[in-house]
């Protein structure tokens, strides 16, 4: 239950280049697909090396879809989705509903006493939030505590977890082949029943895990700022986590209204990877899967965010040593330049002949590491085009940034070498490739790619798009995206300086 | 019309049915697991004495490989923490006799290939990943990283940089301080399970310390080498005995690896961070091996204490107190030495005390009174159904034999575990936690603001023992030496001792006394103080000062010593003992007769230049003036507020004193600054001090 960035996907998205054809024929033949009527899409792919199978479901929305004020909600539904459903979970389901609503009826008439602002009663606050915690402590009578993940970790699941990123919201773990079973019975139930058991107990835990990622972390607090300052209007502005005043506001009931619009069957993507029959696996997706109401499709975000007026600058005070963040706007993932981006990111970024490695790590060594993420903080929409930048020690920010600037105008100046080009290329191929050997990574990736696309195969179809990319290319889309004007740069400082040095203090 | 409108009807109905309701988990019928296949794995021994594993796997165009290396960290000599990590780095870094690092970057990364290699805390790895096509060219350049490193000083002083830098920003994460913290308080600093690479023992390695520690370990002998991927394993045994036959040099065998010191007595610890808004914990106490026959009921006990969801700190801390996100324990086991049982997570400040506290009766619980059944039951399960997947990949299946092998387990270790673990009952779990976890002993480590904790740690019924983050500053970078600039280094020095009147004099100097009085710069206040610094032979020194706000005084007898500053006493430790021990390393008179001074290294940096440094990672340069007296000497000074200062003190107004020539004005400049213009009112030679009257306090 980890509220994750898009660094990984990024890479893997970047990584993405020309297999041969080949390559997707031998592959596509282990590949089934099928969409029930109520629009729920499967991806099964098989592996027989040994008795296991990765499960992963995709849902294609994520914080990004926040409503307004309610930032944190599509994370915190994510933490419910953990919490069991009307038989799994619970000791007594009928009383359990009756303290549950309990809860939310006192809750109601708190919302109801403080919303009327300065005329609210204290005192009839100060009791309601007393009724409420008793409430909640009734409720938590009627609990089988951790019951459905309990179930899963003694029938030998592993790797279990979940994110919320901007973009997307993602479940899966692994089993021992025998008992795939059990996964469809229990993701089907955890999203045709879900109950919102423990909600204000886990707020609390989310809150936890805020403070543990955001405020205790020096990347965290940079990250945060580097979003806020970047985005003026489009929900990438938000930390996926939600803030801490929004977090702590959260309703059952808005997380509920919140599942009912976005968890919709035709939103969902699943995939399952590994020791699967496949004629199997879709009698079981018709048993369990079935039932799920089909609902309209959720709208996607209408906010565009304006055109960048000027360069923006954060500062963020922290005792730590320096980092920074430099992000560039570019446009999302279906943009027909997006291979170019890719190419650029290969070209700038992989391993030791990646030129920011070399020119600032390896020789001018003003970086411990220098970086970049080819789409942040998500790629559905424009998004940033983000530098990572870790002076080394006696080193700084400005003359980090300088050779930065300096490369960049190199790069718009002439077109990239072949070689480098060739080699980006190749790395992209090969990238694709050791990915296909991992249950739970290619589950990830197939259900990625068919939620973006339409169509798993963009896995290795983009590598096509990618083998086009010409120096011209790179040169023509470094002048255009890499202006000043639509860049955002956030750097960690040290509070000011510590009392004048003497001999002995 | 009709027929459309029946169908419509149908339909409705047919939508109208209810679907049967899922069953409960309980009823599912699974059937049974299919056998897993353990592929089998050629083994031979390569005429070199190289053991050699292969394994096929066709499944994707890949070949990789590993050669396995009995080394680590644990072979570091204490002063040069860091030796076998730049090893490992500068091995692949720094290129092959034939080609640079660079030229293997670019070779490699066009063939979307990589080779790599590192040293570990008790093993070290070269490791190659090719696609099948380039196997042989990529098998080329594994075979000349791990056979002819080559390790170029650029790439050396790159890693040293970067291995620095990552100290510099050691702190910055509050969740691995504790982590860092708790080891090396759990192992001590007797051996080096404990220890941590610091700026001054990085700084003291060589290119030709690598070279030898490369030579000492890396031979065919000492080499486990596995290959796995899309090959036959006659033509790959073939090919890699022909590839690495001229690979025969012989050392004597690896000694085994340290033992760890005895467990310290427990105590609660703190290292204060103000920029969080949690407290980070690891606490736990010696662990112990895989083959220990209590290992299996161990690890089952930690599981139910603190393993998963279902466990009792995660039920307590995080889903009933919402106290914690990330919340663990479990029971840690090492091949070859005591692993550390820990107990970890984070929780906001205010609630540190009532989490520990918890997390403490959680402990006694599970020390006191058995486990329930269904506990047992679930964390066995647990355990023995996701077992599958320590052999679900054949890279995995490699890995494990190739450990086993390595640290001398039986074969069939992993089964004899299966079983061992189907075996464990709740009095085993009652008795091993009774005998193995004793939570007076704990080593309990905190981070976090304890502004915000509402209560003191000491709530928890032990006093709490600060932790001091300082890093130990880094020493200026070590200047490069050779036979010839050591000879030239002492050369100069001993021109100076002429100078100033010759070695025999400086020599005979057994106590000193010097009055002086230091105008402070602006920068430093602008205030006026009064030094008096006394010395005994060898090594016991005394400074006072006289400031305005009062007055201090030190002492250090190259052991032990003490600060007093007004009513104020305690330890010398932390900024100011690596200031006092600076003071004593350069002393005028031994500084310039370190040439006489067993450890010390004396290395010329120029014509005018000699930089005298000794093994603890004192630096000091002396600049020599055109008169042959010292003129300047230039260090950095350790420094409360940040990281350490450059000084410089220029040297005027010689005056001879018992035949030795001494400066009476001193500028001092710190940082580019003006810190302070220093005026010698008398040096007293030989007066016959006592090393014990310097110990007095005032």
């Amino acid at each position: 239950m980890t509220t994750v960035s898009r660094f990984r996907l990024c890479t893997i998205l970047a990584a993405a280049l020309t297999l041969q054809a080949q390559d997707l024929k031998e592959f596509e033949k282990k590949v089934t697909e099928f969409t029930l009527p109520n629009g729920l899409h499967f991806i099964v792919a098989e592996r027989h090396e040994a008795p296991v199978v990765s499960f992963h479901t995709y849902v294609n929305a994520g914080s990004v879809d926040d409503p307004s004020g309610e930032t944190g909600l599509a994370h915190m539904f994510e933490h419910m989705a953990f919490k069991g459903t009307d038989t799994i979970g619970t000791k007594d389901w009928a009383s359990e509903k009756k303290a549950l609503d309990a809860i939310e009826e006192i809750y109601d008439r708190l919302e109801a006493e403080r919303n009327r602002g300065p005329k609210a009663d204290e005192g009839n606050i100060g009791a309601l939030e007393a009724k409420l915690n008793r409430a909640i402590e009734e409720a938590q009578r009627f609990v089988e505590p951790n019951e459905y993940t309990r179930v899963i970790e003694e029938s030998g699941g592993v790797g279990m977890n979940a994110g919320t990123a901007l973009d997307s919201t993602e479940y899966y773990y692994s089993l021992p082949s025998n008992r795939i079973e059990l996964w469809f019975l229990l993701e089907s139930q955890r999203f045709l029943h879900p109950v919102f058991r423990e909600f204000y107990k886990e707020r609390d835990v989310v809150m936890e895990e805020r403070r543990m990622r955001v405020e205790s972390s020096p990347q965290g607090k940079l990250q945060e700022d580097f979003l806020t300052t970047a985005f003026a209007a489009h929900p990438y502005h938000n930390p996926p986590g939600g803030w801490p005043s929004d977090i702590a506001s959260l309703r059952s009931s808005q997380a509920k209204a919140f599942f009912d619009k976005y968890y919709v069957p035709s939103n969902v993507i699943m995939a399952i990877v590994g020791d699967v029959n496949p004629a199997d696996a879709k009698r079981m997706a018709e048993r369990y899967f079935g039932p799920w109401q089909g609902r309209p499709q959720p709208p996607l975000v209408h906010t565009v965010e304006p055109p960048q007026p000027g360069p923006k600058t954060a500062i963020v005070e922290s005792a730590s040593q320096p980092i920074e963040l430099i992000g560039y706007k570019r446009p999302d993932q279906y943009d027909k330049d997006d291979a170019v981006f890719d190419v650029i990111q290969l070209v700038l970024s992989h391993g030791r002949t990646g030129l920011l490695y070399k020119e600032l790590v390896q020789d001018k060594k003003i970086a411990l590491a220098a970086q970049v993420i080819g789409n942040f903080p998500g790629s559905r929409y424009p998004n940033l085009f983000t530098f990572v930048l870790v002076p080394s020690l006696g080193h700084t920010i400005e003359e980090n940034q300088k050779a930065l600037e300096d490369l960049l105008s190199r790069f718009e100046a002439q077109p990239v070498d072949a070689a480098a080009l060739t080699r980006a290329k190749t790395q992209a191929r090969a990238g694709v490739i050791r990915q296909l050997g991992n249950n739970s990574g290619l589950a990830s990736l197939l259900t990625t790619y068919y939620a973006a696309y339409g169509d798993w195969r963009k896995l290795f179809t983009s590598l096509d798009e990618l083998n086009k990319v010409t120096a011209a290319d790179v040169q023509r889309v470094a002048l255009r995206y890499f202006v000043t004007d639509s860049r955002t740069s956030a750097y960690t400082r040290q509070p000011a300086a510590a009392p004048a040095r003497g001999a002995r203090q | 019309m009709k027929r459309t409108l029946l169908l419509l009807l149908l339909a409705g109905t047919l939508a109208a049915q209810k679907p049967a309701p899922a069953p409960s988990y309980r009823d599912l019928k699974y059937p049974a697991l299919r056998p897993i296949q353990i592929p089998e794995v050629g083994i031979f021994t390569l005429p070199n004495g190289i053991k050699l594993y292969l394994l096929e796997d066709h499944e994707l165009p890949i070949v990789s490989g590993t050669a396995l290396v009995r080394t680590g960290n644990l072979f570091d000599p204490k002063e040069k923490i860091g030796l076998a990590s730049l090893t490992g780095t500068v091995m692949r870094s720094g290129g092959t006799k034939s080609k640079t690092g660079e030229q293997l970057d670019e070779q490699l990364e066009n063939l979307a290939a990589s080779v790599e290699a590192g040293i570990g805390e008790s093993s070290g790895s070269v490791t190659f990943s090719a696609l099948r096509d380039n196997t042989d060219e990529v098998l080329a350049v594994f075979k000349e990283v791990l056979t002819s490193p080559e390790f170029r000083q650029a790439k050396i002083d790159l890693a040293k940089s970067q291995i620095r830098s990552g100290i510099s920003r050691r702190n910055d994460d509050a969740g691995s301080i504790a982590q860092r913290e708790f080891t090396d308080i759990a192992y001590g600093k007797d051996t080096p399970y404990g220890w941590d690479e610091e700026y001054a023992t990085i700084d003291r390695i060589t290119r030709g310390d690598l070279v030898d520690f490369y030579n000492r370990y890396f031979f065919p002998a000492n080499v486990l080498l596995s290959v796995r991927g899309d090959f036959k394993t006659a033509e790959m045994k073939e090919k890699l005995e022909k590839l690495l036959a001229d690979w025969t040099v012989h050392q004597d065998p690896v000694p085994p690896f340290p033992k760890v010191s005895p467990p310290p007595k427990g105590a609660t610890y703190l290292a204060v961070k103000k920029d969080v808004t949690q407290t980070f914990f690891t606490m736990g106490q010696f662990g112990g091996e895989f083959r220990d026959k209590d290992y299996p009921a161990l690890e089952i006990m930690g599981d139910i204490l603190g393993g998963g969801f279902q466990s009792r700190l995660f039920q307590r801390v995080r889903t009933k107190m919402g106290n914690a996100y990330d919340i663990s324990a479990g029971w840690g086991a090492g091949y070859d030495h005591p692993g550390l049982f820990e107990i970890s997570g984070s929780t906001k400040s205010i609630s540190t005390v009532e989490t520990l506290k918890a997390i403490r009766e959680e402990v006694d619980r599970i020390r006191t009174t058995e486990v329930s059944e269904e506990e047992l039951k679930t964390a066995k399960d647990t355990a023995l159904n996701s077992l599958v997947f320590a052999y679900d990949t054949r890279s995995k299946t490699l890995g494990r034999m190739l450990t086993y092998e390595y640290y001398g387990y039986p074969k069939d270790f992993i089964q004899q575990y299966q079983k061992a673990l189907a075996a464990v009952t709740r009095a085993d779990i009652l008795r091993v936690a009774k005998e193995h976890l004793d939570p007076s002993q704990f080593t309990i480590v905190t981070v976090g603001n304890p502004q915000d904790f509402g209560q003191p740690l000491d709530a928890l019924g032990t006093p709490t023992v600060a932790i001091d983050l300082t890093i130990p500053p880094p020493q200026a970078e070590a200047t490069k030496s050779d036979a010839a600039t050591l000879e030239k280094g002492k050369q100069l020095l001993q021109k100076m001792q002429q100078a100033v009147g010759g070695a025999d004099k400086l020599a005979a100097i057994k106590d000193y006394t010097e009055s002086a009085e230091f105008q402070l710069g602006p920068a430093a206040g602008s205030v006026h103080v009064k030094q008096t610094d006394r010395w005994v032979a060898p090594s016991s020194f005394r400074q006072e000062s006289e400031l305005p706000q009062g007055k201090i005084a030190a002492y250090w007898d190259g052991q032990t010593g003490w600060i007093v500053a007004g009513q104020r006493s305690g330890i010398l430790a932390g900024t100011q003992l690596k200031q006092v021990q600076g003071d004593l390393f350069r002393i005028y008179f031994r500084l310039l007769l370190s040439d006489r001074l067993e450890g010390r290294k004396v290395n010329a940096v120029d014509d005018d230049t000699v930089e005298i440094s000794d093994a603890s990672g004192e630096v000091a340069r002396v600049v020599m003036g055109p008169n042959g007296l010292p003129a300047s000497v230039l260090y950095d000074s350790a420094n409360v507020a940040g990281p350490p200062v450059a000084v410089e003190e220029d040297l005027s107004d010689f005056r001879e004193v018992g035949g030795v020539k001494l400066p009476y004005v001193v500028k001092i400049m710190q940082g580019g600054q003006k810190f302070a213009d220093v005026t010698v009112a008398e040096y007293r030679l030989n007066s016959g001090l006592k090393a014990q009257d310097l110990g007095k306090k005032p």
